[in-house]
């Protein structure tokens, strides 16, 4: 500590002779973020998918609400969620739902899940030096009717996946997923280990499944995870939504 | 003068020498600026905030002190505040910008009864106003210190409404709320009666009051930066009963003796 | 990343069958990204007791050679060779002997007693806490993605051959998902009739 710093103008009280003189300021900031915890979940099938999350709303190890909904119906058959600071997810959501209605009154037409996917994607980097704090994933149909997941980072990086699983248990439910939804590391038993399991699409059914296994063994090992489980799925007849109760504790 | 679009009429540096920016403490960035002020930490600060939802609506408390740090600055400071006909908001933090706050919805339901016939303002919409607020003050990082509650009915399904937002714009909703040290001291007490969406549609004005002002008392047993003196705001359709001056009753400070600190 | 029990990279997972107990670990000894060997192994069998060690790798291969030799002296001293139970006491007894100066690895443990012919598995942290789990116990960088692959894959009393799947699926997806861990691994079966299978997957 140099009697020059002071001179810099970097001292906090101005009178040298103070036996509490602080030659360097007290770093104190403002933190605009904060972690709400839950996780989410995409599944793509054949011709429906489902975006499903847990309704735990935390702060540190309080948790706010039991029943706080992060899986949201956006309208053209658009499933979104985008979690982890729970602000900014929210107000990404309501700045897309709100453009996909001036999308309606200017173009007339139902918005591709390409698109949308492509203009979360500007949402994001938008904001590339302050960013919205969340993992984003998007479900629906595309052109085809074939089910579709789009998975974003938190700056908009994006990529079209059969399944993704977001936020703070994803690295306990992802790896499960790539065993059960795309058979990494399975053989086909009739091929004495010489072939992969083949691909294939999974049922409704199968899915629905798969998506209340991971919740509940992510709600046994993350504490931020539990309390209910709301499944949101898209089919060509649309959308509609399921509930179960995770543990509570 | 300067005519360079980015420091109009700032002084030349040819002429009068490169500008001290290290006065005031100014950084180079902001320099063809006036210094920024933000707020950095609260001041004059209101502590806890308790809230349930019952059969007939919400019920709100806070209680009537404004601490300076530790010191007990002001003891007879409203911190429940009515915004339209059965709508309560309820602050915690920091006081001044709490009266920010509230010049903010006198603002919003002036003009808000200039501009639309017979419509009013439901908890839900000043709640939505408020986190907008809030949340586009974080993103200047320039907050508004505060967490609060709002409490009242939704405009569209007419049903108990109860919501949190705090100077994030982090915002949730539950059948209890509580903020500051009442997430801690008193939810665990309010939600064990209030653990179904039954036990709200069963609990009468008068348990509710019990349990909230039981909460009361339990903070100011241990919440140092609380008062035995609070308001109380029973909101039901079309109704507001706001109850000030209520005091904490019924308490027993004999275990204090036996506590070293505790005055002796 | 300078924290020690990841820098080297590595995970183990045991699992508890009926009649029977498994354990298994990845081959990767890397620094940071840069993988280094694909032959480390995390497992040492001390007679018919098996542990697995993942965290820093020369802690790893101290710890292995300082139980290789407290194990030569009980054997011995008692003229018998140490029990599962035994074994997990006496790798916390010396973990905490460096309470405050760890070794930064989180040890597993599996075997059959002997006598009793009962299964036992546990796990500790880096200063000798035992874990005594009847079902699973994971360890090392990929634990969060062991975890979420146990608790779902995982179901008690299974044969041999089927828990033999379960770790060897459990453990393959869990470090698929995890840079630091992987590149083979190795999965041992043990039954009371101390039949053990060695397996390598590259």
């Amino acid at each position: 500590m140099s009697a020059s710093s002071f001179a810099e103008g970097k001292a906090t009280i101005a009178s040298e002779y103070s036996s509490e003189v602080r030659r360097e300021p007290i770093e104190h900031q403002f933190n605009p973020y904060s972690d709400n915890g839950g996780t989410i979940l995409g599944i793509a099938g054949k011709d429906f998918a489902v975006l499903a999350g847990d309704t735990r709303h935390t702060t540190g190890y309080s948790i706010n609400s039991r029943y706080e909904p992060k899986v949201f119906d956006a309208g053209d058959g658009f499933l979104i969620s985008a979690n982890g600071f729970s602000a900014d997810g929210n107000a990404l959501v309501k700045r897309f739902q709100n453009q996909l209605k001036w999308y309606h009154f200017n173009h007339g037409k139902k918005m591709g899940i390409r698109s949308g996917a492509r203009f979360i994607q500007h949402l994001l980097y938008g904001k590339r030096f302050f960013p919205y704090y969340v993992h984003t994933i998007i479900a629906g149909l595309d052109e085809e009717g074939k089910g579709a997941v789009f998975s974003f980072d938190p700056i908009g990086s994006y990529e079209r996946e059969q399944c993704r699983a977001g936020g703070s248990a994803a690295s306990l439910i992802m790896p499960f997923l790539d065993n059960q939804v795309n058979f990494k590391n399975q053989l086909d038993p009739e091929s004495n280990g010489t072939k992969k399991k083949e691909l294939r699409y999974l049922s409704l059914e199968e899915v629905l499944k798969l998506v209340k296994d991971s919740f509940s063994s992510a709600t046994e090992r993350h504490i931020l995870v539990g309390d209910g489980l709301e499944i949101m799925i898209v089919t060509k007849e649309g959308v509609r939504t399921e509930y179960y109760p995770l543990k509570k504790d | 003068m300067n005519h360079d679009p980015f420091a109009w009429g700032r002084p030349l540096n040819e002429t009068y020498g490169e500008y001290n920016y290290n006065i005031a403490n100014a950084s180079s960035v902001t320099s063809h600026r006036n210094p920024k002020m933000a707020t950095q930490q609260p001041i004059v600060t209101g502590s806890s905030v308790l809230a349930i939802k019952f059969k007939d609506g919400v019920i709100m408390a806070a209680d009537n002190l404004a601490s300076y740090g530790s010191l007990a600055r002001f003891d007879n400071v409203e911190r429940l505040l009515q915004v339209g006909k059965d709508t309560i908001v309820g602050c915690s933090g920091d006081i001044s910008d709490f009266q920010k706050i509230e010049r903010l919805l006198d603002d919003l339901e002036i003009e808000d009864g200039y501009d639309i016939e017979n419509y009013e303002l439901k908890a839900n919409h000043i709640h939505e106003y408020l986190s907008r607020v809030f949340y586009n003050r974080r993103s200047k990082m320039d907050p508004l210190w505060n967490s609060c509650l709002v409490g009242g009915f939704d405009a569209d399904s007419g049903e108990p409404f109860l919501k949190y937002v705090d100077l994030l714009g982090v915002t949730y909703g539950a059948d209890s709320l509580a903020t500051g040290f009442g997430s801690h001291l008193a939810i665990p007490l309010l939600r064990k009666k209030l653990d179904s969406d039954d036990a709200v549609k069963n609990l009468t004005e008068e348990e509710g009051i019990k349990l909230i002002s039981e909460c009361m008392k339990v903070l100011y047993y241990r919440d140092a930066r609380s008062l035995d003196k609070y308001s109380l705001a029973i909101i039901k359709k079309d109704d507001v009963k706001l109850i000030k001056g209520l005091r904490c009753e019924d308490m027993s400070w004999r275990f204090a003796s036996g506590i070293r600190g505790y005055g002796n | 990343m300078s924290d020690p029990s990841s820098i080297n990279g590595g995970s183990a997972v045991a699992m508890m069958g009926k009649d029977c107990v498994a354990i298994a670990c990845d081959l990767r000894l890397g620094s940071q990204s840069l993988g280094l060997a694909n032959n480390f192994e995390k497992i040492f069998n001390f007679g018919h007791v098996f542990l697995g060690l993942a965290g820093l790798a020369t802690d790893v291969t101290t710890l292995s050679e300082i139980f290789r030799m407290k194990t030569n002296l009980y054997k011995m001293k008692e003229e018998r060779l140490i029990e599962p139970e035994s074994f997990a006491n006496l790798v916390s007894s010396t973990l905490y002997e460096r309470r405050f100066g760890p070794y930064f690895v989180s040890p597993i443990v599996a075997g059959i007693n002997s006598k009793t012919d009962k299964p036992f598995i546990c796990g500790f942290d880096l200063i000798g806490c035992i874990d005594y789990a009847k079902d699973f116990i994971v360890a090392g960088t990929s634990s969060d993605q062991l975890f979420g692959m146990c608790e779902s894959l995982y179901e008690p009393n299974l044969e041999p051959e089927d828990l033999f799947e379960t770790i060897s699926q459990a453990l393959l997806s869990a470090t698929d998902r995890d840079a630091l861990s992987g590149w083979g691994a190795v999965v041992y079966i043990i039954t009371k009739d101390k039949v053990l299978f060695l397996i390598y997957f590259f």
